[in-house]
């Protein structure tokens, strides 16, 4: 690709935002695990909003609940791998995206909304999730992962066996 | 970085700056490896540090145990000691034969223990040979002489608080304890509590937390309740009332709430958190004043005060500490809690495990960090103005930085009465020694007794230090 199209200092700066965002989710991925048993009972049971119904439901499920767990353990610490490492960073952008977007619809900084899970801030509409997921839309839209990253290797190693079949 | 080249093959083969852009994530990976690594093992340390002391060691040799008094006391007791293994329950005795005897014995053969019953302890002491250990939890004013025939008879003994109703009965049972060299634990169960033992071990003594002690405080909200009743089929004689010092069936199941029987609400629930605060400020008082009266209850019923505040003052090694305490039975809101305030923070500390928080003050005290990480404290919670409060009025510049809050990590799930029980009978086999003996919960008394002597005499009253030495048990 075009590397020229920025510059050092500007790939660098996006570099690094993918990495921070990965270490993010992986730590939250991989603190759930260790800790043997987190649930995200609590987090749903505290869910406002139109789909509260919804998440209350899947928490007072066994089973569902445990999908849940595990999914949600094994999302965070793939996707905070697949952005650290820049391997299937599309991927890992988008499912970092839905994961995101899961959890604000759970619990939304609407107005008139209030939890007794206390934040460590302020939010109207915009939280830390909000911003996480603008971050991530931004690096689904510029590839970081061709400048820097495993991808970049997998597509060489790609282009090369093709080019060895023809 | 990769650039573009003119060639078009060298563009899609992989070269040393490919193979390093593409690893570009690797030490990353390795710098966030060290550090959850050593995050886990801080966590670890942690959760095996509060295991440790919440589990209490030691080897569970049969002690041979008598009940005597199984009325509500007694049944929390003996619903904590059913929880510790290594008891044999050879003997029960109690006056209130008709109900208090009969249901402990029956709950005791639940648990697969046959055991005698009594009335009498006297005939209790004499015909149970085999006995090691008693544990009362009869009226006040019979402490002093059923602790005395229990240690001349050459039983250990866990005794109940209040010591006793009368300093002279309590010094009775210091000097019986010399006399004989059995052990004599009083029920200041906080005493064994893993988390008051922590808060002073740790929290105050090794890391001075609170810095330069200065005031210290404590409270015993309870809601009005009716006085106690009784099932009026397994009503007791008047006969054997009056044997035992009761004029009535009410003032047996109420003894609490009259003078010669009992000490009243300070002295019930009280006399466990003033006994804290001469534990934590490693001093006994120096003086007291106070105010108390039956302020909503019947007086005719309840001799005793109803609601009582008292100031105490301390001469501690460090300076001068005030202390105020206050208790009511007629609104239970805010519960019962002990606090200490100094200059680098306040400890809020109960039996409930609901309370137990420490504050930092910011402007005075340094980081808590360490120990934070060190398992001894939780994350600070930062209590900050809500955008709400501030509807109320403009802040004030005298009012300074809100502190941060931070809980105690240990917590403790058992009955409360269980580890002071299980200290008493790893002392008993000579495991321990015991946390509160005879001495000490003499301390306790005489502190506690005075206030209702400041009540009446509506003036400070000063404490002797010798005073707080058993005089006459020496």
């Amino acid at each position: 690709m075009n590397t020229k199209l920025l510059s050092t200092f500007q790939w660098i700066t996006l570099i690094l935002l993918r990495m921070i965002i990965g270490w993010h989710f992986l730590y939250e991925g991989l603190a759930k695990l260790l800790k043997g048993n987190w649930s995200a009972y609590g987090f749903l049971m505290e869910s406002k909003w139109i789909f509260a119904d919804l998440f209350r439901w899947m928490a007072t499920q066994p089973t569902v609940l445990q999908i849940i767990n595990v999914v949600n353990i094994w999302g965070l610490i793939l996707i905070g791998l697949g952005l650290m490492l820049g391997i299937f960073t599309r991927l890992a952008a988008v499912g970092g995206i839905l994961i995101i977007a899961l959890y604000y619809v759970c619990n939304p900084p609407l107005v008139g909304l209030f939890y007794s899970i206390p934040a460590e801030g302020n939010y109207i509409f915009i939280n830390k999730n909000v911003v996480e997921m603008a971050a991530l839309l931004v690096l689904l839209a510029i590839p970081t992962q061709r400048v820097a990253g495993l991808d970049l290797l997998l597509a060489k190693l790609l282009q090369q066996s093709s080019r060895k079949k023809n | 970085m990769s650039e573009e080249k003119g060639n078009a093959d060298s563009k899609k083969r992989i070269d040393r700056r490919d193979f390093l852009q593409g690893l570009a994530g690797i030490p990353v990976l390795g710098a966030f490896a060290l550090a959850a690594l050593k995050q886990e093992s801080y966590r670890r340390t942690r959760k095996a540090q509060l295991a440790s002391a919440a589990v209490p060691q030691g080897d569970a040799a049969e002690v041979n145990v008598a009940l005597l008094g199984v009325g509500a006391q007694g049944d929390v007791l003996l619903n904590s000691m059913l929880k510790i293994p290594g008891l044999r329950f050879k003997a029960v005795c109690d006056v209130w034969t008709e109900y208090n005897l009969r249901r402990a014995a029956n709950l005791l053969k639940k648990y697969g223990h046959e055991v005698n019953t009594y009335e009498d302890y006297r005939e209790m002491l004499d015909k149970e040979k085999g006995l090691d250990a008693v544990v009362i939890a009869t009226p006040d004013f019979w402490h002093a002489e059923h602790t005395v025939a229990c240690l001349q008879a050459g039983l250990h003994v866990y005794c109940e608080k209040e010591m006793s109703n009368t300093l002279e009965g309590a010094r009775r049972m210091v000097q019986a304890a010399r006399d004989t060299g059995k052990l004599l634990q009083i029920g200041h169960q906080r005493r064994s509590n893993p988390r008051y033992i922590f808060t002073h071990d740790v929290l105050l003594r090794e890391l001075n937390i609170l810095g330069r002690v200065v005031t210290a405080g404590g409270q015993w909200n309870r809601s009005a309740a009716p006085d106690l009743g009784w099932p009026k089929k397994y009503e007791m004689p008047v006969d054997r009332l009056k044997k035992y010092g009761f004029d009535s069936m009410h003032q047996f199941c109420n003894w609490r709430w009259y003078k010669n029987l009992g000490g009243g609400p300070i002295v019930d629930l009280g006399s466990h958190q003033i006994d804290i605060f001469s534990w934590f400020l490693g001093a006994n008082p120096k003086s007291v004043m106070a105010s108390g009266g039956t302020d909503y209850y019947d007086k005719a019923t309840h001799e005793w005060y109803d609601t009582v505040m008292a100031i105490y003052e301390y001469d501690t090694p460090r300076g001068t500490v005030r202390a105020h305490y206050k208790t009511q039975t007629t609104n239970g809101s805010l519960g019962y809690f002990e606090q200490f305030m100094g200059d680098q923070g306040t400890l809020v500390l109960s039996e409930s495990s609901q309370i137990g928080a420490l504050y930092r003050e910011k402007t005075q005290a340094g980081p808590w960090d360490e120990w934070v990480r060190k398992g001894y404290l939780t994350e600070p919670k930062i209590l900050e103005s809500k955008a709400e409060d501030l509807t109320q009025g403009a802040l004030d510049v005298r009012e300074t930085i809100s502190p941060d809050e931070h809980k105690i990590a240990l917590q403790f799930f058992d009955p409360y009465h269980k580890p002071h029980l299980e200290n008493y009978f790893n002392a008993v086999r000579g495991l321990e020694k015991l946390n509160c003996p005879a001495e000490i919960g003499y301390e306790s008394a005489v502190a506690v007794l005075k206030v209702n002597e400041a009540v009446e005499a509506k003036q400070t009253l000063y404490f002797k230090p010798e005073e707080f030495l058993a005089q006459g048990a020496a």
